[in-house]
């Protein structure tokens, strides 16, 4: 809550500085620069990207034991760093929380920003979003030896069913739409709500199937699947509105790693994530016009 | 497979010991910067003409009241908006300085306050100026009153230093957090997180223990 009015207040103050700094740009430029710059040019001359990302989420954006930040998130963001310089690791990352992705971009801390980020309507209205890179559904995890065999045995016992979930505006809906009656505990970070489940404070944990494959692919034979999935979202890296030139760059270098010549890129990015092959784009007719 | 504690600590050995530092070195120059700027809020709150003392005490109150992660967020954002643009760990520092020299300010105040007006007037009777009479009657005593609320205060920021992971500061709590998203283990690690903080608050205790010990009137 007091996030989004810090980032309202910042954006009014943003905008005036905006406008005074504009001003003085205005003031002081020559005729090298004619047409306005656009955030493209600010990267290309700077040498390397400012992505924001968080560093505590696998499989999107987590730190390796050796201390390298790795994941989908990262891998997209190298995608559009390689577009730009031809060189993924031209990249200076800026860790945020998940609350500071919208005040990180609205305040110029950082270029883009990937970060499991939903697209939804209120946020549009504050960031531009690129075009999608994964669609994203809840799933629930069960313990390997839960009294609950799957979904149906979930939704049968009703308010009895104690089901963890990371903290959000949506998160109990999320929840009830699936399990209307079950009992919504929020918390602060993944680990959390695994932990959760662990201890037995759950009997399951409801949070995006990527995460549960991830988990589950990491701890094998100790939880399993209910085997149910709903509510999609959308995942979309954003940036600043009103840079036309500077959004359109980043959907054409992530367009072309889904559908053009660095989809192998994508692809194996896709595979170490989400233990996937992905078949290659058709060839032939454009497969956005199927 | 059950990884063991021992082989996940020592595997992120370095990344703990970052973190440690980076919460050591925030904590130090908050406390640091936050002392000295907390002894002039305590000196303008207790000797400055009325207009200094009440700008001082509406900045004392503001801050008072305002939580250490608010401060750290409007350090770090404002700054950005009026174009000074301060990195996470300055502006997490700043805002813990800020914060903490509030608190000084306070401990100071009362300090001073507490010796009996007496004794200024007794010390004036003799011919001393204000300075001397404040550098040989007055801090030396307010000094031991407040040793122990400033103790606290300097465990409050190692505290609070963990508040800098909400703006990207790989502290502590982060690098734990960093380590946890990795390995899911987070009984075990915030747990030696914990105990790592312990660590550095009783290193604080007991060297506010060995300075009272110094400072002590010998009887």
């Amino acid at each position: 809550m007091y996030i989004s009015n810090t980032g309202n207040r910042m954006n009014t103050s943003f905008h005036t500085g905006g406008i005074l700094a504009a001003s003085v740009f205005l003031l002081l430029s020559t005729s090298a620069y004619s047409e306005a710059a656009s955030k493209l040019d600010d990267v290309l001359a700077r040498g390397h990207l400012v992505l924001g990302t968080g560093s505590t989420n696998a499989p999107w954006h987590f730190k390796s034991v050796d201390d390298k930040l790795q994941g989908f998130d990262v891998d997209m963001g190298r995608i559009v760093a390689k577009a730009l310089f031809g060189d993924p690791d031209k990249i200076e990352y800026v860790i945020q929380s998940s609350d500071a992705r919208i005040p990180n971009i609205t305040t110029d801390k950082v270029d883009m920003t990937c970060q499991f980020m939903t697209v939804t309507g209120e946020r549009a209205q504050q960031v531009a979003f690129a075009i999608p890179y994964y669609r994203e559904g809840v799933g629930l995890m069960l313990k390997g030896d839960s009294q609950y065999a799957d979904f149906a045995a979930l939704k049968a016992a009703g308010s009895a069913v104690t089901v963890s979930v990371l903290q959000n505006v949506y998160a109990e809906d999320m929840v009830h739409a699936a399990l209307p009656e079950a009992k919504v505990d929020q918390y602060d970070s993944v680990d959390l709500i695994y932990q959760a489940l662990e201890s037995g404070r759950s009997d399951a944990v409801a949070t995006d199937q990527s995460s549960l494959a991830w988990y589950m692919a990491q701890n094998p034979d100790r939880y399993k699947d209910a085997g149910y999935g709903w509510n999609p979202q959308t995942y979309a890296c954003a940036v600043k509105r009103g840079d036309q030139d500077w959004l359109n760059f980043v959907n054409t270098a992530l367009h072309e790693a889904m559908t053009g010549v660095e989809f192998d890129f994508y692809a194996k990015s896709y595979k170490t994530w989400f233990g996937k092959d992905l078949p290659p784009p058709q060839i032939g007719f454009p497969v956005e016009f199927k | 497979m059950a990884p063991s504690l021992f082989d996940q600590l020592w595997l992120a050995r370095n990344v703990i010991l970052s973190g440690l530092g980076l919460t050591v070195s925030i904590s130090l120059l908050a406390i640091l910067a936050g002392s000295v700027l907390g002894v002039f809020v305590g000196l303008s709150l207790t000797y400055g003409n009325r207009w200094l003392r009440l700008v001082v005490r509406v900045y004392t109150d503001i801050i008072r009241g305002t939580p250490v992660l608010v401060l750290v967020l409007a350090s770090y954002y404002v700054s950005s908006a009026v174009g000074v643009n301060l990195d996470p760990f300055s502006a997490g520092v700043l805002a813990l300085a800020v914060f903490c020299s509030s608190h000084v300010g306070e401990i100071v105040r009362g300090g001073l306050q507490a010796i009996p007006k007496g004794q200024t007037e007794a010390a004036k009777a003799i011919g001393l100026t204000f300075g001397q009479t404040f550098a040989y009657v007055l801090w030396p005593q307010a000094l031991r009153q407040f040793l122990p609320a400033w103790v606290n205060t300097a465990a409050e920021m190692v505290k609070a230093s963990t508040l800098l992971s909400v703006i990207g500061v790989a502290e502590l709590l982060l690098r734990t957090q960093e380590i946890i998203s990795r390995n899911f283990m987070s009984l075990q690690f915030y747990f030696f997180a914990g105990a790592l903080y312990f660590v550095v608050n009783y290193g604080i205790e007991r060297f506010g223990k060995y300075v009272e010990r110094k400072t002590a009137v010998p009887s």
